[in-house]
């Protein structure tokens, strides 16, 4: 059962095969080079535990060959046969004690087979303490390398620009560092240990019976490359047939989780036997798709025992038919001991295939999982500080963009020749269609992606010649979609200021107008938050991001403003947040209100990458260029807004 | 499977109550007889497979008699060299001794030449007997393990359409109080831990029994006294195998915890990157990280340690077992009352001995965990639906569309506050009536009672005269159209989510529903047109489109009655305008309940009801409201969002004013 649970674990497991196995594994040892001297010791323990494992159907075969056996001929023939002339002993001589004489009573066998049998058992306990220990050296310098590998993969992902996750998926390379780490584990302990205990067994018990017997040897032998056959066809069945039943599984789990969350949707509209019947669908092809890949589960054990049936009949029979027809196999001399010393090494020797290749899928996984991990950490970091880089000294919050071009890829240019100064706590808005470059301009001035001609300048000291630690830390970004982590609302807000204390927490909460809402949360600014914020509407972890940056207490201040649905009395308290935390600081803010564009210094009209109209909000207007047209379209709906703003809403609408 | 779910979830935006009691999460009381009767009545859902499971345990047999010959066998091949090499040997003695030594053994000299003779033959034989056996062994085991696994897969099957099934039908408080996480646990690792245990665990276990039992009674039979020295084993291994189980199981429970405790970080940090970085607290989360990473691997050890300790311990109890046998069988041999092929025989058995134990301690640990979890199968399968036809139900027909509510109160518990208390009013077919409130005032359960997603707890809900509890759901619900705030897509097509409320519409028709819900215009300029896929959570779509299909889902229904909740999410003027104007299209006609955002709404409505703390405080028109209630003043001021219902020119103008 174990071993059948196992095995379906192991097959089940992401399945694929490794590209560059060796080159993979060179790069491992990298990692576990520091843990040599324990790597050492394992191979020691394992050298002596499997040669104690080699030994045991040796010294089965020498207490029948020199203890049972004389002592049964004895029995029969009341003299051992070799007082024959012309007759073979019917044991061989390759006893470690004394050959007891002809002479020898019942007594002195039994003495004799206690003495051996006891020298087995120290050797029984002496392997099961090495064992223990090998296993646990080998699981605490696996799970070392391990979780080195996580930080080191941590880590770079730091290192990675955000250039490089606007190409590749968030959640793929999440992926490689959970699944591909997972497999990794499952291989590093356990099935390792045991794959090097069993490559190892396997050699040496082949060469021990190769070496006492090569012939013998050859024929017990001859099953085993139907056993290794056997082990890569079913494992290569199995891995295609699951990565069916993944694909299934996964169905019906996106199956329930859709339907399960919108259950209430279901009901308002009926659905739900229409429901029921789609689920069963892909219940359905799961449970045939598990089926299918079952049988080749099933089908790999038994074939693997019923081939080591065989080989152990091939042992006993051939051996014994030529012990009989005269004690000589092709030249070598058979003996009963030794018949029974090879059925001990047949059996040893099946056990490890076996076991390899229940772990065979989950290796290659293992390495190709690593194969994936090292691509990841070879991806080279775009954006570094440069060799000279010194800490920006305290910013005063001139912000100046000199003949700034910048794309994503190369040849497709987001931004070109952008021209602009923000004097200290000067507010530019700058607005433009979706694309045109907005976002690009906000992302430049932190550093988050380099320009690729000109500069992006900060009290006339060019971002890339500061580090970018220390150039961050001066600027505050609230970003349209806030993230929030799954810690308390305190911790959250304290993400600007690490050090900051509890008081000026609440501070900064306060002057972002979020205490009200939170000291309503069930434990106050110690609610705990769900994952991404969790609980709290979209308004409110908008709320706590201003909170965050105006506990940061940034001299610029990037501002990306939510276009998101927020109800009327959250939208009010977050424009008077703005207003204030943005009040004596250098704000760049990507507009979508017409208030914030009002009061901006400046206006900064983007399209297609480039800064097409500047100027105050009424001279653009007057203008009637690209922005009148813009306005028109896109701001319009917050006239109103303004106006219940300024003037008695109810008298607003009676108006009408 | 991995399944990671985010619990806590925000749930959708009809629902008020969030008590969060889960009663299917707690351990049950983990008697042994309450887990035996809910394991029994599991085991039902195999009788649906009996054939299959007939099989299975049917292969088991012959597997296992197969596997007990192989070993036998061998001793056979063993004796017959020995004994044929021994008459060999007598018979190349002297005449003389011959026939003495002969004696001895208790034969003829005829005998030992027949045994001369024979042994070829007889040790091909037993060969080829082993390769019989083994190919025997071989297709009934597979069958047996093949068989198990269809049985077991069907039984999940079958719970997971079971548990579907309820919980589709189970009705809205049900869910108000269970997670859809919780939900996804009772459907996947719950069932799947069932099943294991019903499908493969009981044949196992079974397999397991029949093979100790039959190499017990061949030990018995070829030798008692050495068999008396297997017997204390048993224990004491099933002891152990017990206790491992007992042991690790809690350790990795731990490990599965620190690795989302790592990996929620690593996910954060992921997703959040842009803040990390804004922020400079690349270093601080490093230190997470790798507390995180620490915490994991000194857990990791923990079990390594634990590991290291009990797995050698179990192979030298096995191990033991076979020195013992070695040697007391050693003794008996030379005492002459063991032959080495029955030793060799024993030694052989004893692993069928011991393999037995540690699959039956495997499998009572495997147990007491599908006992925990066919209970909590067995709480869903079992809670009673709040909601459900009435014996005799009317199907309800041609609909005008009045609607009254008489004197109606609402709880969500017994017992609990009243959340709406003696409400009574009614809509007369084709009017508008908006719902006005604070949050939490009642509104959003006034439309969910319409529908009958509740039951009210004391009062009537009436529609064309009929208590809503008197008609089929289906019918009631085929008549009311709702339109949300929050729109949730489906994963299909843009097609498919518009005759999400009928699925066998005509093209023609979701056609013509879109066009009315100003939809079909954007849906065209999508390459696949309606057979766009629409992405988890609608997530190719904007907020402006996603509305405007559910509002196009909405007419499809062709509805008398209609609940919607007006508010827009932001977007640009003119789909803003194209979204009222499509609403507005919507509305004409039916019998409407709208939760009002907006004050062209209550201006428009036939009635306003102004509730506070589950009551209606105040009724009437907008223009006798504002004259009549502060509260609802109050209300309109600061809650309602000014919108365009003039035509675009007009707006121009205007915006020239403001200018």
């Amino acid at each position: 059962m174990m071993m059948q649970h196992g095995r379906d674990m192991a097959l089940r497991a992401e399945a694929r095969k490794p590209v560059a196995a060796s080159a993979t594994l060179a790069r491992f040892w990298v990692y576990f080079r520091r843990y040599w001297y324990i790597l050492l010791a394992v191979v020691v323990l394992l050298v002596v535990s499997t040669y104690m494992q080699v030994l045991t159907p040796n010294l089965t075969g020498q207490v029948v060959d020199c203890y049972l056996t004389p002592a049964t001929e004895k029995l029969m023939g009341g003299s051992a046969s070799s007082n024959l002339p012309g007759i073979p002993p019917i044991t061989s001589t390759n006893c470690w004690y004394a050959h007891l004489s002809p002479q020898a009573t019942a007594a002195d066998y039994l003495a004799g087979l206690g003495g051996l049998i006891l020298l087995i058992v120290g050797l029984f306990v002496a392997s099961s303490v090495l064992t223990g220990l090998q296993f646990y050296l080998m699981t605490y310098s696996g799970q070392k390398v391990l979780r080195n590998l996580r930080v080191a993969v941590f880590d770079h992902i730091h290192r990675l620009s955000l250039g490089y996750f606007s190409k590749h998926e968030a959640g793929d390379v999440m992926t490689r560092i959970t699944v591909d780490a997972d497999t990794i584990q499952q291989a590093i302990t356990f099935p390792l240990v045991s794959l090097m205990q069993g490559l190892l067994l396997i050699v040496w018990v082949a060469f021990t019976m190769l070496t006492t017997s090569p012939i013998y040897a050859v024929i017990s032998l001859l099953v085993t490359p139907l056993m290794f056959f056997a082990t890569s066809w079913f494992s290569d069945q199995a891995r295609k047939a699951f990565r069916q039943v993944r694909s299934a599984v996964g169905d019906v789990n996106a199956n329930l989780q859709e339907s399960f969350s919108a259950v209430r949707e279901a009901q308002a509209f009926n659905r739900e036997e229409e429901n029921i019947q789609n689920f069963n669908e892909s219940n359905a092809a799961s449970r045939d798709a598990s089926i299918r890949a079952t049988a080749f589960t099933s089908a790999l054990s038994p074939t693997l025992e019923a081939l080591g049936y065989v080989s152990m009949a091939i042992v006993a029979g051939v051996g014994g038919l030529f012990l009989l027809g005269g004690q000589n196999l092709l030249g070598e001399t058979m003996s009963l001991g030794l018949i029974i010393a090879f059925l001990g090494y047949t059996q040893r020797f099946n056990q490890p295939i076996s076991q390899i290749s229940v772990m065979w899928t989950n290796i290659q996984s293992a390495i190709a999982g690593a194969e994936r991990i090292f691509g990841l950490l070879d991806t080279e970091p775009d954006l570094v500080d440069s060799p000279g880089a010194r800490p920006m000294p305290p910013i005063q919050g001139r912000v100046e963009f000199i003949h700034v071009d910048a794309e994503y890829e190369p040849g497709e240019a987001v931004l070109h020749d952008v021209n602009f100064v923000a004097e200290p706590g000067q507010m530019v808005a700058i607005v433009g269609p979706t694309g045109a470059g907005k976002t690009t301009i906000a992302n430049l001035i932190p550093r988050f992606y380099d320009v690729k001609t000109g500069a992006v300048k900060i009290d006339g000291i060019d971002v890339r010649e500061v580090t970018a630690a220390s150039l961050r830390a001066q600027i505050g970004i609230v970003l349209q979609d806030p993230f929030l982590f799954s810690d308390t609302v305190m911790e959250n807000i304290r993400y600007g200021k690490p050090h900051a204390t509890d008081d000026e927490v609440i501070a900064a909460a306060k002057l972002a107008r979020a205490d009200t809402f939170i000291e309503r949360l069930p434990e106050g600014y110690h609610t705990k938050l769900g994952e991404r914020g969790g609980g709290l509407s979209q308004g409110q972890r908008q709320l706590i991001s201003i909170a965050r940056a105006a506990l940061a207490d940034p001299r610029i201040l990037i501002l990306d403003e939510a276009t998101s649905s927020v109800d009327t009395r959250t939208e009010r308290l977050i424009q008077k947040a703005l207003e204030e935390l943005l009040h004596g600081r250098t704000s760049i803010v990507i507009a979508h209100r017409l208030s914030t564009i009002r009061h901006a210094d400046q206006v900064l009209v983007l399209r297609g990458g480039q800064i097409i109209e500047r100027g105050k909000h009424d001279e653009l207007l007057k203008a009637r260029g690209f922005y009148y047209d813009l306005y028109m379209s896109q701001f319009r709906r917050d006239i109103d807004f303004a106006e219940t703003d300024s003037a008695p809403p109810v008298t607003a609408a009676i108006g009408k | 499977m991995q399944s990671q779910f985010i619990a806590g979830r925000p749930m959708s935006g009809n629902t008020r109550h969030s008590g969060r009691a889960t009663p299917g999460s707690a351990r049950p009381g983990g008697a042994p007889n309450a887990d035996l009767r809910v394991l029994l009545r599991a085991m039902r859902y195999v009788s649906h497979y009996r054939w299959i499971a007939f099989l299975a345990y049917g292969s088991l047999f012959f597997a296992t008699a197969a596997q007990l010959m192989v070993p036998q066998l061998i001793q056979t091949i063993i004796d017959t060299v020995v004994q044929a090499f021994i008459a060999t040997q007598i018979l190349k003695m002297p005449a003389l001794v011959q026939s003495a030594a002969a004696q001895r053994m208790g034969k003829t000299i005829a005998d030992l030449q027949a045994t001369q003779n024979g042994f070829t033959s007889a040790i091909l034989f037993a060969m080829l007997a082993i390769l019989g056996f083994a190919i025997l062994r071989a297709i009934f085991s597979f069958s047996q393990t093949y068989n198990a696994e269809r049985v077991s897969q069907n039984i999940a099957y079958d719970f997971r359409r079971d548990l579907f099934a309820k919980i589709q039908r189970l009705s809205f408080s049900y869910h108000d109080r269970n997670q859809t996480g919780q939900l996804m646990i009772r459907a996947t690792d719950d069932v799947e831990k069932l099943r294991l245990f019903l499908g493969q665990g009981l044949v196992m276990a079974l397999q397991a029994l029949v093979l100790l039992v039959g190499t017990l009674i061949i030990l018995w039979f070829t030798n008692h006294a050495l068999t008396l020295i297997v017997l204390p084993i048993l224990p004491i291994a099933l002891i152990v195998f017990m206790v491992f189980g007992a042991l690790t199981q809690p350790l990795f429970r731990q490990v599965q915890i620190r690795i989302s405790a790592l990996n929620t970080i690593l996910q954060e940090n992921l997703a959040g990157l842009k803040v990390v970085k804004a922020f400079a607290r690349e270093p601080q989360e490093h230190a997470r990280f790798e507390r995180a990473a620490d915490d994991l691997l000194e857990q990791q050890l923990r079990v390594a340690r634990t590991f290291s300790f009990l797995m050698p311990v179990i192979f030298l109890i096995a191990n033991l077992g076979q020195a013992a046998v070695m040697y007391f069988g050693g003794q008996q041999i030379i005492g002459g009352t063991l032959t080495l092929g029955e030793w060799q025989k024993f030694s052989l058995y004893l692993i069928y001995v011991f393999f037995p134990m540690g699959q039956l301690g495997f499998i009572i640990n495997l147990m007491s965990q599908a006992a925990a979890s066919a209970q909590r199968i067995f709480e869903i399968l079992d809670t009673q639906n709040e909601v459900e036809d009435k014996p005799g139900a009317i199907e309800l027909k041609e609909v005008q569309g009045y609607v009254r509510f008489d004197d109606v109160t609402f709880r969500y518990f017994k017992g609990g506050e009243p959340v709406l208390s003696h409400v009574s009013f009614e809509a007369k077919p084709g009017q508008t009536v908006a719902l006005l409130g604070a949050t939490g005032s009642g509104k959003t359960t006034i439309i969910n009672l319409i529908p009958r997603f509740y039951d009210v707890t004391d009062g009537r809900v009436l529609i064309d005269g009929h208590d809503v509890r008197d008609v089929t759901i289906a019918s009631l619900r085929a008549h009311i159209g709702i339109v949300l705030q929050e729109t949730t897509l489906f994963s299909g097509t843009i097609r498919d989510n518009i005759a999400f409320g009928k699925p066998n519409a005509s093209m023609d028709e979701v056609i013509a529903a879109a066009q009315a819900a100003a939809a079909h215009e954007f849906i065209m300029e999508f390459p696949q047109g309606y057979d766009t896929p629409v992405g988890e959570r609608g997530s190719t779509l904007s907020g402006g489109q996603k509305q405007r299909i559910a509002i196009a889902r909405a007419l499809l229904l062709n509805p008398r009655i209609l609940i919607l909740d007006d508010s827009t999410s932001s977007v640009d003027l003119a789909t803003e305008y194209r979204i009222q104007q499509a609403l507005k299209e919507l509305m004409k006609g039916r019998t409407s309940f709208v939760i009002a955002q907006r004050v062209s709404t209550v201006l428009n409505a036939d009635q306003i009801l102004v509730l506070d703390k589950g009551q209606i405080v105040a009724r009437g028109t907008h223009e006798e409201l504002l004259e009549s209630s502060e509260l609802y003043a109050e209300i309109y001021s600061s809650q309602l969002v000014g919108d365009f219902d003039e035509a675009p020119e007009m707006m121009q103008a205007r915006a020239g004013v403001v200018l």
